[in-house]
């Protein structure tokens, strides 16, 4: 079916977790016990996303949400099972990605939107950035690091929607800026929405979660213990506690 | 195509933060190589008479050691640094340590045309010859990527790395005949010369710059081997860790 865009089967996520420090430096020299060992962060999840829907991810602090996010966006490479998209991202809006502190904000956007690399083509990028994000020419030709973590934020989600793909990638960022630009951001996540783009959106707040998204799937230690609708996941999520 | 893109995002990146903030900008990088070059004949060149024109023969070899120890230190914690991107874009993690490799060569590049000028009243010879640089410095570019790659991935999960590194690199530093001339050196200290790497980058560009012939194939392909030998053992260390960044960055 051409109309599934995001299809993630069985997959497997394991970090590596550093155990030095717990052994001597002779056990790791002479490699008796291994520096490091893994840990199950993802744990055989399975889910399909169609074109135009909305997924929530909700679950608890470590459950694993943000590995799922970056999983389905090829950053981790999973140990087992098979992720296909069929569609390109923008990157993951989380706070600050990827900006660079002592860069201006002209520069990093020039550089961002290079690397995103999937801006639209044309003149206007930069000023409908400007335009949304609402700083004004003299703080854009300042380093970042003189801005206030507000400015930040709303530069960072700036660039990040300037992205013309398919699929919006959301981490846990509407609870920056102040509560004028929090509004514009849900609205302007609304207004992707309706244009038939998907949306995968990853939040703490369970009524944000049912609001923006159609569906939703809840995560606990790497298992996906709840699917289907987001306004029943985020009522089995509030029960958790 | 979109990959040449990035990589050239990351270098601009990389050449504006080298000097951002600083008055003369890209001419520290000839700066540095020119201080110790001072320091230099102050303390050494009464020492080696046996020199002919000691400022053309230490400054050919401090510039080639500049470009090593500039990109192998700022490649060091690349990876790490640039946690925020990776965990935020699908961008291969090759390209950090491969920008700073670029956005130093253009430094290189920039410097040996300002030594080359310079040098005029220092009795360079200008010939055919010195385009041979051209070559040298594409390997030695290749052997300090392959060595970068190694250094950045183990960073990784061992940050002790950058700390080794950066005491390692003045023992490297005098371990190499730049202040010094090679027949210098007692004969049973030799070895450990010779194993240097750097060393065969070093002679090479010394005999393009400063001696009266060229450099012997022999000495060509000791080079091409060691780039590529150094490249390959790079590419293997970090194929096999690359998955593993993500969660420890």
């Amino acid at each position: 079916m051409s109309d599934v865009i995001i299809s993630v089967e069985d997959v497997h996520v394991s970090f590596w977790q550093n155990n030095v420090g717990v052994y001597s430096i002779k056990d790791l020299i002479t490699l008796r016990k291994s520096p490091f060992k893994s840990k199950t962060i993802l744990d055989g999840i399975s889910v399909e996303v169609k074109r135009g829907e909305s997924l929530g991810i909700i679950g608890r602090n470590g459950s694993g949400k943000s590995t799922l996010l970056r999983t389905i966006a090829g950053i981790i490479k999973p140990e087992s099972g098979k992720v296909t998209v069929n569609g390109t991202f923008a990157p993951i809006l989380a706070i600050g990605a990827g900006i660079e502190q002592e860069l201006t904000g002209y520069e990093n956007i020039s550089m961002l939107l290079s690397l995103y690399g999937t801006h639209k083509k044309g003149g206007d990028t930069i000023k409908n950035i400007k335009e949304f994000s609402e700083l004004s020419d003299e703080v854009l030709r300042m380093p970042v690091k003189q801005y206030s973590s507000g400015m930040a934020a709303r530069l960072a989600f700036s660039i990040s929607l300037a992205n013309d793909s398919d699929i919006l990638i959301i981490d846990e960022v509407l609870a920056v800026g102040d509560q004028g630009f929090q509004a514009k951001c849900q609205e302007k996540i609304f207004q992707i929405k309706g244009q038939g783009k998907t949306i995968l959106f990853v939040s703490h707040f369970p009524d944000d979660v049912a609001r923006i998204c159609n569906k939703a799937i809840l995560l606990e230690h790497g298992k996906m213990i709840d699917s289907g609708n987001s306004i029943d996941v985020c009522n089995h999520y509030k029960k958790l506690f | 195509m979109q990959n040449i893109t990035r990589i050239y995002a990351l270098s601009k990146r990389n050449v504006i933060l080298r000097y951002k903030n600083s008055l003369v900008g890209f001419l520290w990088g000839f700066m540095k190589p020119l201080i110790y070059l001072l320091i230099f004949i102050v303390m050494f060149s009464q020492s080696f008479p046996s020199v002919e024109n000691y400022i053309l023969f230490a400054l050919s070899g401090l510039i080639l050691w500049f470009f090593f120890s500039n990109v192998t230190s700022q490649s060091v914690g690349s990876i790490v640094g640039s946690a925020g991107l990776l965990k935020a874009i699908n961008i291969p993690s090759y390209f950090f340590p491969l920008s700073e490799v670029l956005s130093e060569l253009f430094n290189l590049l920039l410097t040996i045309v300002v030594f080359l000028i310079m040098m005029n009243w220092f009795g360079i010879v200008y010939s055919m010859k010195l385009f041979l640089i051209l070559p040298l410095v594409v390997l030695f570019a290749l052997f300090a990527y392959g060595l970068n790659l190694i250094l950045s991935s183990i960073n990784v999960f061992f940050r002790d790395i950058g700390i080794i590194w950066g005491t390692v690199q003045p023992a490297l530093f005098y371990l190499t005949p730049i202040a010094y001339p090679e027949n210098m050196i007692p004969d049973k200290y030799k070895l450990v010369i010779k194993l240097n790497p750097i060393y065969y980058f070093v002679k090479v560009g010394r005999t393009i710059f400063y001696d009266s012939f060229g450099p012997s194939a022999h000495a060509w392909n000791v080079c091409i081997m060691i780039s590529f030998v150094t490249l390959g053992v790079g590419l293997f260390i970090y194929s096999r860790l690359k998955n593993q960044f993500i969660s420890a960055i």
